[in-house]
């Protein structure tokens, strides 16, 4: 983190060439006190994401009103996240009164809440309350537990209730979290509080603003989604092949072992919310396995492994190779590394790729990966929890593939069975999780909130359907998405995305030739429009409407717009080992 | 600590840190706004190790003047 000076013109210089990200961002804040503080904070973190920034403050005090006026700036910013920032004293001016209760803060509270649910599409980010740093019954207790302490809990409960029963637009960013992590001295300021109303001091905002960050992020298709493990010294202390199996740091009940002991158990979080967790080192393959398979501390497996780089090699070859068997951009990658020289490499030669090294105060290395969130995603479905699983399912079709002459020789012996239909209301967080994640195999690369999908899906001229896969080998879950539009009898494709994963079994030409037929029926369609936005990653689908006979009508800068007369689309037929079904 | 003040309010407020003199100004930068002069005491106070009082906060409207606080807080560049 550079000095506050130095921040705030490192961002000054970013906000001049942010255009060429390809990607941004607009937030809008809501607040009842002066946050602008955290905007400088904000931009740092998202130019460091690469996400331009558009930031903008609703006046002082006056959410109501803003997010029912429709020429106010939470409308008129289009914004994709609405920070709703509330102090409790402004928000309720009896606080702190004796005998005060929380109901009509919680009254309040809820009443914003449902606001913002209605007025926006926006996802909403919301905050706990601060409990006082006095007590007002000093050292007593409170018989009912409805002391001022009791009672922003009680408060604190209802925000918390409230974002688990609408998790699709509202993310909790936890105050009281943040405050613990910074502490009150370093992270209030009473001086600007009483001052200026403006409470936080730059070590609790700069927390605050990752927060944010995260969020958008995650939107974004900014996440990392595979991480790189380098394993001497990284994943356990010591050399295997110098220290062997019984020398290596990895006791938890001794140090340094026990830091390392801990990351371990950060490595298995992270893959259980669907993180793909992978090997780069440069060791004898056996050595690695021996300590995976027989160290009695190690919590790493073999199982967790979606796939393994160990041999002399150097790292940066290591990690494309890694990228191209996972069919993942290297922006998706976090490479954690003990040696300096090690991670430079990689830095130099694939600078997409997130590096970590090892810190030197090993007693921060157990946390270092959740704090920067750079995994986070939006919701964690089914299909994230099961991802591991799925990347195993697909090494056993690897190796099974080197069997056939020809690929279609395969793909018969898959039995792919194709599940394509209306997105229903379970399958609207996975939908929109996947237009917010998927950046190769995207038309459009157009972001939606789950909110969004969930109104495309239900407007009479509008329509989402998705595709579930699976094969003899596993399921692969919901992994491709359509989004089409009409005007009269004109039908046009909003979005179109598939998970990497699926690619190379020509589902792609058969799911949209399904959809398409199905709306030419339902709506009587005549025509088709259908757009190819370019971005840094989406090459691959450049010709993609060709294939379905769609031609360019225009072509501005390789942004091209196709049009096809019904009539005129051939059929390719679909390929008859996919098995279909529109019901399920 | 002049030199180190000075870079400081440019920094912050986008000014060339050799257009800086005794002219400079709530007045005469436009960018010398109620934040922008939050964030340089903020700035300043981490530069230099030291907390303004409220009573300095709102004196510190041009260069003399803050050179003139950061002073009299005892700052060590």
């Amino acid at each position: 983190m550079p000095d506050f000076a130095s921040l705030l013109a490192a961002v000054r210089e970013a906000d001049k060439v942010s255009d060429l990200y390809g990607r941004d961002v607009s937030v809008v804040f809501l607040r009842n006190f002066t946050i602008e503080g955290a905007e400088p904070f904000l931009k740092f973190h998202l130019h460091k994401s690469r996400i331009r920034p558009t930031i903008a403050f609703g006046k002082f005090d006056t959410i109501r009103q803003e997010l029912m006026d429709g020429s106010s700036v939470v409308h008129t910013a289009k914004p994709e996240i609405v920070v709703l920032a509330l102090m409790l004293p402004i928000l309720d001016a009896s606080y702190g009164n004796v005998g005060w209760r929380a109901d009509v803060a919680i009254r309040e509270v809820e009443g914003l809440f449902d606001l913002a649910a209605r007025q926006t599409n926006a996802l909403v980010v919301v905050n706990t309350f601060l409990p006082p740093s006095y007590r007002e019954l000093g050292i007593a207790a409170a018989p009912r537990g409805d002391d001022f302490e009791g009672e922003v809990a009680r408060l604190n409960v209802f925000v918390r209730e409230y974002c688990r029963s609408h998790a699709a637009q509202f993310i909790l960013v936890d105050w009281e979290r943040l405050l613990r992590i910074v502490g009150e001295e370093a992270g209030i300021d009473r001086r600007y509080w009483y001052l200026s109303k403006a409470p936080f001091r730059q070590a609790f905002l700069n927390l605050y603003a990752l927060e944010i960050a995260k969020v958008a992020r995650a939107l974004k298709g900014a996440s990392r989604k595979c991480l790189v493990l380098d394993c001497d010294d990284t994943i356990w202390g010591g050399t295997i092949g110098e220290d062997g199996v019984d020398g290596i740091e990895l006791d938890p009940n001794e140090w340094p072992g026990r830091a390392f002991y801990e990351f371990q158990r950060t490595v298995l979080q992270l893959a259980a919310r669907g993180v793909l967790i992978t090997l780069c080192s440069k060791n004898n393959e056996d050595d690695v396995w021996e300590v995976l398979e027989r160290h009695p501390a190690c919590l790493i497996k073999r199982a967790h492994l979606a796939a393994w780089r160990i041999n002399w090699n150097d790292k940066a070859n290591g990690i494309s190779e890694l990228a191209q068997s996972l069919n993942l951009g290297l922006d998706a990658f976090v490479f954690v590394d003990n040696s300096p020289t090690e991670c430079e490499l990689v830095r130099r030669f694939l600078p997409a790729v997130e590096v970590v090294q090892v810190p030197e105060k090993l007693y921060d290395y157990p946390n270092l990966l959740l704090e920067e969130g750079l995994f986070d995603t939006l919701s964690i479905g089914d299909e994230d929890r099961r991802r591991g699983q799925m990347y195993q399912e697909e090494a056993a079709r690897n190796s099974e593939k080197e069997r056939f002459a020809s690929i279609d020789e395969y793909l018969a012996t898959l039995e792919l069975v194709a599940v394509i239909r209306d997105a229903r209301p379970a399958d609207f967080s996975r939908v929109a999780q996947l237009t917010q994640k998927t950046n190769q195999f995207n038309l459009t690369t157009r972001r939606y909130t789950e909110p969004e999908i969930a109104s495309l899906a239900a407007g009479p001229d509008s329509a989402v359907f998705s595709l579930a896969l699976r094969d003899r080998f596993g399921d692969f879950g919901l992994t491709g998405v359509l989004i089409a539009r009409r005007r009269g009898r004109a039908g046009s494709i909003d979005s179109l995305l598939l998970s990497c994963r699926i690619l190379g079994r020509k589902v792609e030409l058969a799911f949209v030739e399904d959809v398409l037929l199905s709306l030419e029926q339902r709506w009587g369609i005549e025509s088709w429009e259908a757009d190819f936005i370019p971005t840094a990653k989406n090459g691959q689908v450049a010709g993609f409407w060709e294939q379905l006979g769609f031609e360019v009508a225009e072509n501005d800068g390789g942004r091209k717009r196709y049009r096809c007369a019904c009539k005129s689309r051939p059929r390719t037929g679909g390929l008859d080992f996919i098995l279909r079904s529109q019901g399920d | 600590m002049e030199q180190r003040v000075r870079e400081v309010i440019s920094q912050v407020l986008g000014v060339d840190a050799k257009s800086i003199n005794s002219t400079t100004s709530v007045q005469s930068v436009s960018a010398w706004d109620s934040l922008a002069h939050m964030n340089l005491v903020l700035a300043l106070e981490e530069a230099f190790g030291v907390e303004f009082t409220d009573e300095q906060i709102p004196t510190m409207t041009s260069f003399p003047e803050v050179l003139k606080a950061v002073e009299a807080r005892g700052g060590r560049a």
